[in-house]
Order: structure tokens, then C-alpha cells, then sequence
């Protein structure tokens, strides 16, 4: 496959953009700047499908698009299965000579929110990766389900407000940990499943490229921080990236064919997780003094898991 | 910012989205499939955008130059070409040409500020002023570089 | 190069298996299903033709059939030929998707092996799955027994793929009485069979990459309707290629398929109009109540989508009283089939009384006698001059006599 040079980011501008703008994502969303990198990896002519979600719905609003390239929408939950019965049919026609260019290379690639990746569309997901179908399937993580208004999915964190967990003077806001779709997803016996984050460009570039590269189904979650929901600034989708993988709030690290688990990104300087929730107003009603335990919560939630991670690095199981 | 006079240019700005030409039932597309380019578009990832030949269905076609209250204006003379707001920015806006950053798509630009945020030059190459400020006062108002606070 | 499958010029088959036959036969690209019964044997033995190199396709046997009819669009819409079977509870989660397939105008055909919709759960035959099909776009069609099966089946890749048409298409047969019923089929050549299905010449392909296409863009208030608009026109407009698919495989067959079909109508005064595999059983009544001299007919709806309201209308316009059957539990209204022939009929000349009956839900059975009864009632009615029953009635069914609905007399 043609994959494009990521070697610095001069060399990588170089790329022609195939996701257009003056689509309707919000200012300052964080989908796009996944999208546009993960279709700037590779010069290989591509099939997108989506979920229905905000990608979706703000990037094929009839009579415009804004792909460059074939793609394909159905409902909230079958992104996963439309593309790869979609490899599928090329896999055929391929061999029955009745493509209208039969030597161009393809690869197929599906987006979906953590909406309809964790929550309505696992079935549809969990099936295409049973069935080894050769596609990398991308899970835009911002957390809820922004498109309907920021009602919370099971990716919503523990202490998030959302508009279907709602804290006030007897709640803190969602009560369950998120859930933990990477593992999930590796122990399908995936060939290259990520955790990655648009902030560090490059170790999201490369896993791009490992994931269209590697035969059979590859998972993708990418930390997608929504200014409406997560309630910050536009301007600072990329900050509040930084402030993620700086806490391990979002730990960026692969897991190669279910098992070899490599971990991407150390900190230098270990944020306090306090500096991530602060900078969101989704989290403001934590750092009152009756819900300072859900903070304390968090925090040692997250060493756990990265203590978790780093023994299972170690351990090579 | 440079001209880059896209092939494409009689056809930028040329819609507002959700302004469009509304048709009748017997014109709207079947299946309503929208296609991306006019005629032959094989290789399209090795084409530049103002060499490539969109179709009006195309949002490259269309602008969201209303959703801005205020704009980021660059400043080729600070700039390092360093890339941080291509890579970064969500709406395909940074006009970046052979390695170099040439501008703006004001278009496409919805006025989010991430640019200017990851720009790490001092002074920033990039800067928000109101949508109706001049260029050239824009520029002329261009902050020196700041000195690093002594600790 | 696929394995020549050996067929002879008569076969015993079963409705189930003569519809895996025309998938094969029609060389579809890839199978993308879930099982269920009554119709699993058809998805079966297209995975077995591709397991013994009968057919140079792909079988994706996915997780439910939301996936299945999800896999299809995918599939269709990457320019292959693309088909699948289900029924019932199967059908009911594909809902969501049918409407999808038809909305992207993708050709794919559905084999849909009638059964009843649970709850209760029940395995058999009735219509309920037909029915509501019936407002997701889709062009549908009847078969009334295993030959037909093949044939219609066949025939639906030609109408659905035509470039006119470009819309999905469901051939029905019922479930067990016709999927399960090993009965002579006479099947094409696979030769001849290739030849008059023809190749697949896709549409808006997502694998031609010269002419990238977007497939499931949302539109709201300002376009909506006219896409909608647009495809109840290509609904409606489907009937002329309809006929003339089904002319062309007369010639090659001899077998005549009309979008309405007609026995002993040319002198019927009464007449019953239904659907499936029932349609033969009122013809054998008919011919029965023709010696107790009631000029009895039967009219059938080889085509239910689109509906064919002025071949209805020019079948029945002899008639004096018209028993309308619907396989389907109406939940509160008249049956819907009945509604659409009362319909078709209100615009007639004639005017004829018009009846429905409710029958053989889950797949109890409608006897020869049951219909000679429903004859008969037709013929008090034509001799009364107005409907003596209820206008609805519930026929076979066990306990105190179950109707509705009485005609307005002065």
C-alpha cells in the first residue's frame, strides 16, 4: 500500500486533503483533525463508511459532501458492516475481473462515535471483527452522544454531567466507570487495536498507517474532546488533548494481535488529573467539597490503570 | 496571503450552506447519491485541490465564512512553517503548499482559534482580530516578540 | 471458473431450495444473511454452492439480520450483485435497513419466506412479514408455489438491477407450505438462466474510484420529500418493465406471469382475490363451486408492490361481490390488502361489494370447504345486493363467530 511519509510534519503537509471543509462540525471539533489525518496517511483510494452521529451528520448534508472519497452511511449502528461486506464485494469482483480499475489498491475504513461504537453499534462491530473482515474501524471518543445533545454513552467517565446523568445537590453525574472498549476490542484476537490521540500527531499517524496496513480488522479509539460538551473553548480541543494523555486520563498505547501490549506515551511530568477536569465545565460541580471523593476516585482509578497497563506490557499476556 | 487562483476559484464561495438551489423531485439525485468531482477523478489523492475538478455537490464548493465573528490573520514574516495548524486544524483551512504555509481558506475557516493556539512562534504567526478588520492594519498591529520573563 | 451444477430439465424441488437455485444460477456476487426459519435453507445452500465451487461468490453469514440486510447495502452499494432470504422476526429486525436499501435505490433481491410475527411466537406461515414490507419501498412480489419461487426469483434480479427500476425487490413465498413442499420445478439451463438474468451493470459504484460517490446523505425538511417523492414514482413506473421482464420470460419459458393473475374470470360474478400459496386452493374451490353453478373466480396478486390498483380494478369489474382474504392479523382496521382492493374498487364503474376475511394466521390451514364458504356468502351478497355478513369476518377460527363492521343500508 501507498502510505504517505510521516517522518516530520513538513513532509506530511505535502498531502492533499480528501475530507473537505465547510462541512458542520463545530468550530475547534476534534473529529475532523482525526479524519483528515487518517485519510492524509494513505494515497490508497479508500471506502468510508460512518455511524450516524456528528461526523455523519455534518459531512454528507444533501446536496453537499465532503468526502473525496466513496462513502457510505446507513444507520447509527452498521458502519462496521457495510464496509466490510463492501471489502467483501471487492474481494469478489477483484476476482471476477468486473472492477472498473482492478489493480488500484483500497482500503476500507469505518468511523463511528463512542455512541455507536461502545454502545448501539458493539454487536454490528463485534461481528466484523469476529468475521476477520480486512478493515480498520476508527471510534471518534468524545465521551457522549454529542449529536443528540450529550446524553451519556457508557464511553462518559465517572463525575461527567450530562444531560441524562445529571449532577446537581444529590448526584455527581455519572455513577459507572467508563467502559474499557480497547480491551474489548483486543481480545477479539484483532491484529493492531490503539488507544491515540490527535494532540501527539505522529504516534496517531503511524498507528493509522500499522492499522490500514495489518490484514484483518484493526481498532482504533482516539480521544475526540467536544467543546460543546465538554464545555471548553474551541480553541483549546488540542490543550485539553495534552491534558489527557499528560493525566493518563487517555493513555495512548497498541495492542498488537490481542495480546502484545506497547504503550506509546510516557509522561515526563504526570499531570494531577484536578488539571484535565478543571479545564472542563462538564466536571466544574466536582471540586465542591462534598464530591472532592469523586476526584480522589478518578485519580486513583487512573493510577490503577496505568499500573494495569504497565504489568501487562511487562507481562507479554 | 498569497493567490493561490485555484482552478476551482469561480466555483469557491460559490454556496452558502443551506442557501441552495432548491430542485423538484425530478431533478434531486437518485438514491440521493451526491458524487465528489466532475468527470474523471482517478488519482484525486495525488491532485492538488486547485487542480482537481470538483463537483458543485462538492462542500469545498460551499462556504461557512457566516459562522465567523472573528478571523485569524497570518503573518508569512514570523512564520516557521512548522505545520502545527495544518495538521491541526478542523476544517481543512490551512493553505499549505511544497512544505510552505501560504494562508488562509476563509471559505472553509469557521474562526476557531486552534491555529493560533498551537502556533509556537514568538510572535505568533497567527493572530484573531475581528472579521472586519483590514489586513493591512492587521498586520501593522502585529505584537513584537515578547522577551522571556526572568524567574 | 465455478463448477458446472448439473441441472436437469424437471427437478423435485422444494420453494426453498428452487430459490437457491436462481441465486446460483444468477451468479449473485455475495450472500449476506442470518438464519431463520422457515427461510434458512435458501442462505444454506448458497453457502454450500460457494463451499463446493458452484458459484465464484462470498456467503457472510453475520451476527442478526439488521447486520445481514446492513452487509447487503454495503455490499450493493460496491456494485456487486447482492441478494439474502429471512422471515418473520428476522424480517421485523431488518426494518430498519429495508428502508434504507430502497431510500440508496440499491437492487438488491430478498427471498422472504412468510411467517407469522410473534408474539405468540410461531414458526409457521401468514403474511405479517409481507405486510410490513409493504411501505418500505421495495418492490414485491408473490410466488404461489416452488416453481414460481424459482421463476419469480429470477426474474427479480432482472426488473430490480434494470436501470429504469433501480429499486429492491422481495420475492414471497409461504413459509413451509411452499418453502417446504418438494414439488416438480422445471429450472432453466444455467446457461439460459444467465443469459436472460444478464450481467450486473452497476450504478453509482463505490469501488469506481474515477467517480467517488457519497451514499446516506441526510436531508431534512427542504429536500426529503422530493427524494421520497422520487421513489414512489420509480415504484409506481416499475410496472411497465415488471410486465415486460415477465413477457420476455414467457418466451423463454412458456410460463406467463402477469402482475395480477386471473382464473375463471371471464363470466365470475363472485370472485375471491388473495395471495400465496392459498391462491391454489381457491382455484380448486372455484372449479367446485362452478359445478354447484355459482360463476365463481379467483383473482391473485402476483405483484404487490406496486400495487396494480387499474389491473385490479379491470380483473374484478365483472364482479358483483368480491371476497378480499388477508393472511395478516389487521390489529384494529380492516386488513390492508382489503383496503387496497375497496380502494381500487371505489373508483370503479361497478362499484361491486367488496369483503374481507381474515385467515390462516400462523399458518392455520384454509380448506377447500372453508373457501366454497366464503363462495357461498359472496353469492348471497350478489344476490341481496348488499353484504349480508359482517364486512369483516374471521374465518376457521375456533369459538363464537368472529366479525366486524356491518354495510350501511337505508
Amino acid at each position: 500500500m501507498a502510505i504517505t511519509s510521516i517522518k516530520n510534519l513538513k513532509e506530511f503537509s505535502t498531502n492533499n486533503d480528501r475530507f473537505e471543509g465547510a462541512h458542520t462540525l463545530c468550530p475547534g471539533c476534534a473529529h475532523s483533525m482525526i479524519v483528515r489525518e487518517l485519510m492524509n496517511c494513505t494515497d490508497d483510494n479508500l471506502v468510508v463508511s460512518s455511524n450516524t452521529g456528528c461526523l455523519e451528520v455534518s459531512t454528507a448534508v444533501y446536496p453537499f459532501t465532503s468526502w473525496d472519497t466513496s462513502w457510505i452511511h446507513i444507520g447509527f449502528e452498521n458502519a462496521a458492516t457495510s464496509v466490510s461486506a463492501a471489502q467483501v464485494m471487492h474481494k469478489v469482483r477483484k476476482k471476477k475481473g468486473t472492477l472498473k480499475d482492478n489493480d488500484a489498491p483500497v482500503k476500507f475504513v469505518a468511523f463511528g462515535g463512542d455512541g455507536s461504537t461502545y454502545d448501539i453499534g458493539f454487536q454490528w462491530l463485534s461481528g466484523a471483527f469476529e468475521r476477520q473482515h480486512d478493515f480498520t474501524y476508527i471510534c471518534l471518543d468524545n465521551e457522549n452522544y454529542a449529536n443528540t445533545g450529550g446524553q451519556r454513552s457508557s464511553a462518559t467517565p465517572i463525575g461527567a454531567t450530562t444531560s441524562t446523568s445529571v449532577a446537581g445537590t444529590h448526584s455527581y453525574g455519572k455513577k459507572e466507570k467508563k467502559k474499557d472498549i480497547v480491551s474489548i476490542m483486543a481480545a477479539h484476537g484483532a491484529p493492531y487495536v490503539a488507544q491515540l490521540s490527535p494532540n501527539k500527531w505522529k504516534m496517531m499517524a503511524k498507528g493509522f498507517q500499522k492499522a490500514l496496513e495489518a490484514e484483518g480488522p484493526c481498532f482504533i479509539n482516539t480521544v475526540s474532546p467536544c467543546c460543546t460538551e465538554w464545555k471548553f473553548e474551541p480553541k483549546d480541543t488540542i490543550a485539553i488533548t495534552d491534558l489527557a494523555v499528560d493525566s493518563l486520563m487517555f493513555p495512548m498505547y497498541e495492542i498488537i494481535d490481542g495480546h502484545e501490549l506497547n504503550i506509546l506515551y510516557r509522561p515526563k511530568n504526570i499531570l494531577k488529573v484536578e488539571d484535565y477536569l478543571g479545564a472542563q465545565g462538564r466536571y466544574k460541580h466536582l471540586f465542591k467539597p462534598e464530591y472532592k471523593h469523586i476526584i480522589e476516585k478518578i485519580q486513583s482509578d487512573i493510577d490503577e490503570d496505568w499500573a494495569r497497563l504497565q504489568r501487562r506490557e511487562e507481562a507479554r499476556v | 496571503m498569497q493567490d493561490l487562483k485555484l482552478k476551482a476559484a469561480e466555483k469557491r464561495g460559490a454556496h452558502q450552506l443551506g442557501g441552495d438551489n432548491l430542485v423538484g423531485w425530478d431533478e434531486v439525485t437518485q438514491g440521493i447519491v451526491l458524487t465528489s468531482f466532475d468527470g474523471d477523478a482517478t488519482g484525486v489523492s495525488h491532485k492538488k485541490a486547485e487542480e482537481r475538478n470538483y463537483s458543485d455537490f462538492n462542500s469545498y464548493t460551499a462556504t461557512v465564512a457566516s459562522w465567523r465573528v472573528m478571523k485569524p490573520v497570518f503573518n508569512i514574516d514570523v512564520c516557521i512553517d512548522c505545520q502545527n495548524c495544518w495538521v491541526w486544524c478542523p476544517d481543512s483551512s490551512i493553505l499549505s503548499r511544497d512544505k510552505q504555509m501560504l494562508g488562509i481558506d476563509y471559505d472553509h475557516c469557521k474562526g476557531c482559534e486552534v491555529c493560533v493556539e498551537v502556533c509556537p512562534t514568538n510572535p505568533k504567526s497567527l493572530l484573531m482580530f475581528s472579521e472586519y478588520e483590514d489586513l493591512g492594519n492587521a498586520l501593522a498591529s502585529w505584537p513584537e516578540k515578547k522577551k522571556k520573563e526572568k524567574k | 471458473m465455478a463448477v458446472e451444477f448439473e441441472v436437469n430439465e424437471r427437478e423435485v424441488w422444494d420453494g426453498n431450495y428452487a430459490a437457491s437455485q436462481a441465486l446460483r444460477q444468477a451468479d449473485v456476487d455475495v450472500v449476506v444473511a442470518y438464519p431463520i426459519t422457515p427461510s434458512t435453507p435458501i442462505v444454506e445452500n448458497y453457502g454450500a454452492y460457494v463451499g463446493n465451487g458452484y458459484i465464484d461468490g462470498e456467503f457472510i453469514m453475520v451476527e442478526s439480520e439488521h447486520a445481514a440486510m446492513s452487509g447487503c447495502i454495503g455490499a450493493s452499494a460496491a456494485g456487486g450483485r447482492v441478494s439474502t432470504a429471512t422471515s418473520s422476526q428476522g424480517f421485523a429486525l431488518m426494518v430498519e435497513v429495508l428502508y434504507q436499501a430502497s431510500g440508496m435505490r440499491l437492487p438488491i433481491v430478498l427471498n422472504v419466506v412468510n411467517r407469522a410475527l410473534a408474539a405468540p411466537l410461531n414458526v409457521r406461515g401468514d403474511h405479517a412479514d409481507m405486510y410490513l414490507g409493504r411501505d418500505s419501498g421495495w418492490l414485491q412480489m408473490s410466488a404461489f408455489n416452488a416453481q414460481e419461487a424459482y421463476d419469480l426469483a429470477l426474474c427479480a434480479f432482472k426488473i430490480a438491477e434494470n436501470h429504469s427500476v433501480r429499486l429492491p425487490m422481495m420475492v414471497h413465498q409461504d413459509g413451509f407450505i411452499t418453502s417446504h413442499t418438494a414439488q416438480n420445478v422445471y429450472p432453466l439451463s444455467n446457461e439460459a438462466a444467465k443469459k436472460f438474468v444478464g450481467v450486473m451493470n452497476p450504478v453509482d459504484d463505490m469501488l469506481d474510484f474515477s467517480r467517488p460517490v457519497t451514499y446516506g446523505a441526510q436531508t431534512e425538511e427542504d429536500w426529503h420529500f422530493e427524494h421520497k417523492a422520487k421513489q414512489h414514482k420509480a415504484i409506481m413506473d416499475s410496472a411497465s418493465v415488471i410486465d415486460s421482464v415477465f413477457a420476455e420470460f414467457k418466451e423463454l419459458t412458456g410460463r406467463e406471469y402477469n402482475r395480477v393473475e386471473t382464473y375463471d374470470m371471464e363470466d365470475a360474478e363472485v370472485c375471491v382475490i388473495g395471495l400465496g400459496s392459498t391462491v391454489e386452493s381457491a382455484r380448486v374451490a372455484a372449479k367446485e363451486m362452478r359445478k354447484e353453478g355459482v360463476k365463481a373466480g379467483v383473482v391473485a396478486m402476483r405483484v404487490f408492490r406496486p400495487f396494480p390498483y387499474e389491473e385490479v380494478r379491470e380483473a374484478l369489474k365483472g364482479c358483483k361481490s368480491i371476497a378480499v382474504t388477508d393472511r395478516s392479523s389487521p390489529g384494529g382496521a380492516m386488513g390492508a390488502f382489503y383496503n387496497e382492493v375497496a380502494a381500487a374498487m371505489m373508483t370503479s364503474q361497478s362499484r361491486p361489494l367488496v369483503t374481507n376475511y381474515i385467515y390462516g394466521l400462523g399458518g392455520r390451514d384454509l380448506s377447500i370447504e372453508n373457501i366454497k364458504t366464503i363462495f357461498r356468502e359472496q353469492q348471497a351478497n350478489a344476490d341481496a345486493g348488499y353484504i349480508t355478513t359482517d364486512i369483516q369476518q374471521f374465518t376457521n377460527l375456533r369459538g363464537p363467530k368472529l366479525g366486524f363492521f356491518k354495510t350501511e343500508r337505508n
